[in-house]
């Protein structure tokens, strides 16, 4: 009887060492976020907030995805050192570089670029954020 | 065949946990009334403490009807407080529609030093008074404590120590009007609003308040530094010597409590001015909303303020605005 307890303890010891050794086939970036086979690439929405996190925006942002850029309108009177860009992406899709905090678009000579990343890490488009701000 | 009584000896183990938890509770018996003068106290008022306003406490004292009466009751401060600073003469109790109705127990609270005192004048056994102690400059930054005493008539006292209590160090104002007509020149310095028909000291106007309106862009309620750009500035003409140039964040959502006056539990205190950062902030806020408010650095650095928007009426073209003040310097 003893022998018998023993031996499908060890049985059930290997399968648990065989199971915990199976390779992981859901392959994650630098990031640590999944790589899918998505190939949608593309920012669906941008919004830009004030340092009391309320919209600046004064229009709809228009964004063209053929030619990479997304023009954005902002209330008069709108300080562009230190607001804070939020882009909506196609699934899966991550953005270069990050948007860690307020950012500073002040320099409307040289707009900021962001480049978005597909969900298979295969297709980049960048996008140019051109903002214009409302006048009297 | 041995028996191995070691090997048993985590199965008694067990048996006995299990009629050790399974052991019938003590019946509940119902506390015995101590039969002396009672007295506990807590603290009514919420958030922090600002010189010149108040902290206010419930002081309940009691002793059996067969014992004798309520004599006086009295606190002591460990700072004196402010001329405000009374101990009710009523008894509060709530009634069936919820409102606090006052039962009269003696003559109003005498200040001596730092001891308040209201004796009783009718026969009664228990009483709840309030106490509110008007905290003075001179307790800016500090901790106060308070030793809470009542007598009876058959010659017992008893004390109840509340505290210690910090006292910020920062300044409030409330309900300072600003009108497009007139009175338009806030000063962080002064926590006053000064008129534009009278003659002010230009050093000490920190903002701009304006009303405007535009066909092509929304400006309506807003607050200029003197210094700020002149589009911002529209057709106001800034007093000859006017030159600070306040650095400004909006806020939103941030309705202290003590400036607002509305059921949010959000309060600001001391700490909150020196986390602010001030680096590429602007010096002006266009577009006032109603509950709005904004963190203010003056100039010289010397304060940091934050203004709290309570009304906001488009068609007098004015605003009430409350102020909450930290010395920096």
């Amino acid at each position: 009887m003893k022998k018998y307890i023993i031996i499908s303890a060890l049985f059930m010891a290997c399968i648990s060492i065989l199971s915990g050794c199976k390779k992981d086939d859901t392959p994650v970036d630098e990031d640590g976020l999944l790589i899918t086979t998505r190939t949608d690439c593309y920012v669906s929405n941008f919004e830009l907030l004030g340092p009391d996190f309320q919209t600046v925006r004064s229009k709809a942002p228009v964004i063209d995805t053929a030619a990479g850029t997304i023009n954005q309108e902002v209330l008069y009177g709108t300080d562009l050192r230190s607001v804070w860009p939020q882009f909506s992406l196609a699934q899966d899709c991550k953005l270069n570089p990050k948007v860690t905090g307020k950012t500073d678009f002040s320099d409307l000579a040289n707009p900021r670029q962001y480049t978005v990343i597909s969900g298979n890490r295969q297709i980049r488009k960048t996008y140019k954020v051109i903002i214009t701000v409302q006048t009297r | 065949m041995t028996i191995n009584f070691k090997s048993y000896i985590p199965f008694f183990a067990g048996i006995v946990l299990l009629f050790a938890a399974c052991s019938k509770n003590d019946d509940y018996a119902v506390p015995t009334p101590k039969n002396q003068l009672q007295n506990d106290c807590i603290k009514r008022s919420l958030g922090p403490n600002v010189v010149g306003g108040y902290i206010e406490f419930a002081y309940a004292m009691a002793i059996p009807k067969a014992k004798g009466k309520l004599v006086s009751a009295q606190v002591e401060a460990s700072i004196p407080g402010g001329a405000g600073t009374y101990l009710e003469n009523r008894s509060f109790y709530t009634n069936s529609s919820g409102v606090d109705v006052p039962v009269k127990i003696g003559d109003p609270s005498v200040t001596n030093g730092n001891v308040t005192t209201t004796n009783f004048t009718v026969d009664t056994n228990a009483a709840t008074l309030r106490f509110f102690y008007q905290a003075p400059d001179a307790a800016r930054g500090k901790q106060v404590s308070f030793t809470f005493t009542a007598k009876s008539s058959n010659g017992e006292t008893v004390t109840y120590k509340m505290g210690p209590y910090s006292v910020s160090k920062m300044d409030m104002a409330l309900d300072l009007g600003v009108t497009d007509a007139d009175s338009s020149y806030i000063s962080i310095a002064d926590m006053k609003v000064y008129r534009r028909s009278q003659p002010v000291d230009p050093a000490k106007i920190d903002l701009i308040y304006m009303y405007r309106t535009f066909t092509t862009v929304t400006y309506k309620h807003a607050l200029v530094a003197p210094a700020a750009p002149k589009d911002y500035l529209t057709d106001f003409v800034v007093p000859a010597g006017a030159t600070n140039d306040v650095r400004l964040v909006k806020a939103f959502n941030l309705r202290d409590q003590q400036l607002a006056r509305l059921p949010y539990g959000i309060f600001i205190d001391d700490p909150d001015f020196l986390a602010q950062d001030f680096t590429n902030t602007p010096d002006y806020f266009l577009n006032i909303k109603q509950e709005a408010g904004a963190w203010i650095e003056t100039a010289d650095g010397k304060y940091r303020a934050y203004i709290y928007f309570n009304v906001v009426d488009d068609t007098k073209k004015r605003m009430t605005i409350s102020i909450k003040r930290y010395t920096m310097k």
